[in-house]
């Protein structure tokens, strides 16, 4: 989600709304990109391949309530080709936080259940149906943010299937956190991103990758079950049309069924079809971000901390206020995006960062950021 | 290997980055083992060197103008002969089994390319600026570009101090982009004191320099109700119109005009600066930027600048953007975890910027001529 330039001489400005805070048109030109390079053509691939294999081939989605709102405001058949999808019965939908949000980060957890719940009253809304299973906001994932999603009444988690948990154990099975009972699913990060990152790297040694090589490295993998859990926009955005990903994509169900102890399933099934081997502790947030695999992507450097404490303090106040539209915006402003494009790390190890960032620099980022919780926070006294 | 440099200033005596630059540079070339003979203008202050294989050799007894671009006819008259003179002598007197020569910019070019001639040895150009940049792009003198031109087309290898110049050097004067290697600049890291409310210029009061967006910005920083000061620190030919132009603004209370400053009080006022802003029109490389990085003080430079397209961990602005480097301005000084993470990280970065290490890609330099 992109911002508007806001200098110091916006906050508190005779001229200046919170409507200005956010770029509408810029925000939409993505979407409308994203959505004709990725989500259609994604989407009716994926249901002719559940058609053609007679829904052999299972799937889960976990769509944010930002996306489903840019989804009706702006093209609104993307939400029912997503309906489509999901009435074949071999689709399930994940719980997450409406906004992609770092609220299960908060030092109280209301703003995260608040969030959760309206997830779930938008996935009720629109597919009529309850997910079982939750995923935060970049798998992020402790000790007590599984206690609190066992509490509201899910029965799996998803999160990053990383040696700092795991340590010597593998992440093809369930387990369960050390503190509650829920089942956990570990995304399986080496797979995943031999799709996700690797697919056009021509330096890899697994460059070009097939659907029959990545089902025979698949069928040879020890455990109950393989986690490929990927960004959507894998598909058509970050690999794009040209680098075959669809192809391999449309060839892949027919791939792994030739193997007869594989088969697909969604997250509900495998949480029924497995048990948990072990026990998981995580005293401290991880996430499937970066290398180092932890918050340090949105809370790396003091000038993503002052932010984040700016929001969570303006977040406090509005509430005692109570003022809806304000709090709304308060939301739409929590996204991780604008936390993300103040990290320095992109600095120095690596230019996904960068990539990803319409500034010119995380401190460009952090000065607009920053501004534009200055003028929030003018309004809510 | 033995090397004849050309220069035209070296500390004590300075007034530029060409100064620093040749300073840097051949201790650093001493260090590992080249011989130089640095030859140069003499002047009031006696250059000398602790180093037995670098050698400072005066040559003359011209009365030296800085590097400058005089408006004064008179004055810059003076100042050509002088340069004429300096290297009219510096071909007499360079004499010795040398495997190269070594200049730097027009000053010094005439010379080079004489030697060049006269003893049949490889010339290799340091360019520092060009005509266009100390114009700041308004009527560039063709008088200069010649020499420029010239020096040049007979250089066997030019060094350009950012990519930016080489690219000047490529389109303005049509030289064979492989002919051209960067090299960055560095510095010798100053180290922090206590900041104060400062918020601080230093550079040649000159069109090139962009000191009138300095204070247009100040002046809408001071608009803002933020209380600081403002400090404009060298001398140059807009030195009187800039404090007139304070005046009009009436802003002249928070602005102080330090004048030209020596060498501690330069390294003490990027201490204690709390920002530092290059607002240059025109800038070849900028090591007064990686000066005041060096000293802890977050740095805002033009977009344009070279040091812009090196190094990471500043705020960049177009020059004449007034408005986003008076943002930027009050962002640092209201800001405190901006201002501190940009004066950590810029540290850091800084230790890349070694003479070390230009001195290394010299050599390379060197090596593929000889």
């Amino acid at each position: 989600m992109r911002l508007n330039r806001f200098s110091v001489f916006n906050i508190h400005a005779d001229n200046t709304s919170p409507s200005n805070y956010f770029n509408q048109k810029l925000n939409y030109d993505i979407f409308e990109k994203v959505a004709k390079k990725c989500y259609i053509p994604t989407n009716n691939l994926l249901l002719n391949l559940i058609n053609d294999f007679d829904g052999k081939f299972r799937l889960s989605f976990s769509i944010t309530g930002t996306f489903v709102e840019y989804c009706e405001q702006h093209i609104p058949s993307v939400i029912d080709s997503f309906k489509e999808l999901f009435s074949t019965g071999a689709v399930d939908l994940i719980e997450e936080t409406y906004f992609h949000s770092l609220s299960s980060l908060y030092d109280d957890l209301d703003e995260f259940e608040e969030q959760v719940k309206m997830h779930r009253e938008m996935i009720k809304r629109i597919f009529n149906y309850e997910p079982r299973v939750f995923r935060n906001t970049e798998a992020i994932y402790d000790n007590r943010i599984a206690k609190k999603v066992q509490e509201m009444g899910y029965n799996g988690i998803i999160t990053e299937g990383t040696e700092k948990i795991l340590h010597w154990r593998s992440p093809n099975f369930l387990y369960k956190p050390v503190n509650t009972n829920l089942k956990i699913l570990l995304r399986n990060y080496s797979l995943s991103d031999d799709v996700g990152f690797r697919f056009s790297a021509h330096n890899w040694p697994g460059y070009p990758l097939t659907a029959d090589k990545y089902a025979g490295w698949m069928s040879q993998v020890d455990g109950d079950l393989v986690n490929l859990f990927m960004d959507y926009e894998t598909f058509g955005e970050h690999q794009w049309i040209e680098t075959g990903i669809f192809d391999f994509l449309s060839h892949l169900p027919g791939e792994v069924l030739k193997h007869d102890h594989l088969d697909f399933v969604t997250v509900s099934e495998a949480i029924d079809l497995y048990n948990t081997v072990g026990e998981i502790d995580v005293p401290w947030a991880i996430s499937w971000a970066d290398e180092d695999r932890d918050v340090s992507t949105w809370l790396g450097n003091d000038m993503q901390l002052a932010c984040f404490n700016e929001l969570k303090d303006i977040g406090r106040k509005l509430k005692e206020k109570g003022d809806n539209d304000l709090i709304n915006t308060w939301r739409k402003l929590q996204t991780s995006d604008h936390l993300y494009y103040v990290s320095t790390k992109g600095l120095k190890d690596g230019d996904v960062h960068a990539y990803f960032s319409h500034y010119d620099s995380p401190y460009d980022g952090f000065i607009n950021y920053m501004n534009i919780l200055q003028d929030l926070k003018e309004r809510v006294i | 290997m033995r090397i004849a440099m050309i220069g035209w200033e070296y500390p004590p005596f300075k007034t530029g980055g060409l100064g620093t630059h040749c300073y840097g540079l051949t201790q650093s070339l001493a260090e590992k083992n080249v011989s130089v003979d640095f030859y140069m203008p003499k002047t009031k202050h006696n250059a000398c060197s602790n180093r037995n294989n670098l050698v400072i050799k005066e040559v003359g007894e011209t009365d030296i103008f800085p590097y400058d671009r005089p408006e004064d006819k008179e004055l810059a008259g003076q100042f050509f002969d002088s340069v004429y003179r300096y290297n009219d002598l510096v071909v007499e007197k360079v004499k010795g089994d040398y495997d190269l020569i070594h200049c730097h910019d027009w000053l010094t070019m005439k010379a080079g390319v004489a030697l060049k001639e006269k003893m049949g040895i490889p010339l290799v150009l340091s360019i520092h600026s060009t005509e266009y940049d100390r114009s700041g792009w308004l009527y560039p003198n063709d008088w200069f570009i010649k020499i420029e031109k010239e020096g040049m087309d007979k250089a066997d290898k030019i060094i350009a101090v950012s990519h930016f110049t080489k690219r000047v050097i490529v389109d303005k004067y049509g030289i064979n982009p492989d002919k051209i290697i960067v090299i960055h600049n560095a510095v010798y890291p100053l180290g922090e004191r206590e900041k104060q409310n400062i918020v601080l210029f230093l550079g040649r009061l000159t069109i090139q320099k962009g000191p009138e967006f300095f204070l247009k910005a100040a002046k809408k920083v001071l608009d803002h109700g933020v209380n600081t000061r403002f400090v404009v620190a060298g001398m140059g030919d807009m030195f009187p119109n800039l404090i007139d132009k304070a005046l009009d603004m009436g802003i002249s209370n928070n602005i102080i005009f330090t004048g030209l400053l020596t060498e501690e009080e330069v390294k003490h006022i990027y201490r204690i600066a709390s920002v530092y802003v290059m607002p240059s029109v025109s800038e070849p490389f900028g090591i007064t930027a990686l000066e005041a990085i060096s000293a802890g003080t977050p740095t805002i430079v033009s977009k344009t600048a070279g040091v812009a397209e090196a190094f990471r961990n500043c705020l960049q602005v177009d020059f004449w953007d007034t408005d986003e480097m008076a943002n930027k301005i009050i962002s640092l000084l209201n800001y405190e975890p901006l201002h501190k993470t940009l004066s950590k990280e810029g540290k850091l970065e800084i230790n890349l910027f070694t003479w070390d290490t230009v001195a290394d890609k010299t050599i390379s330099v060197y090596n593929g001529v000889i």
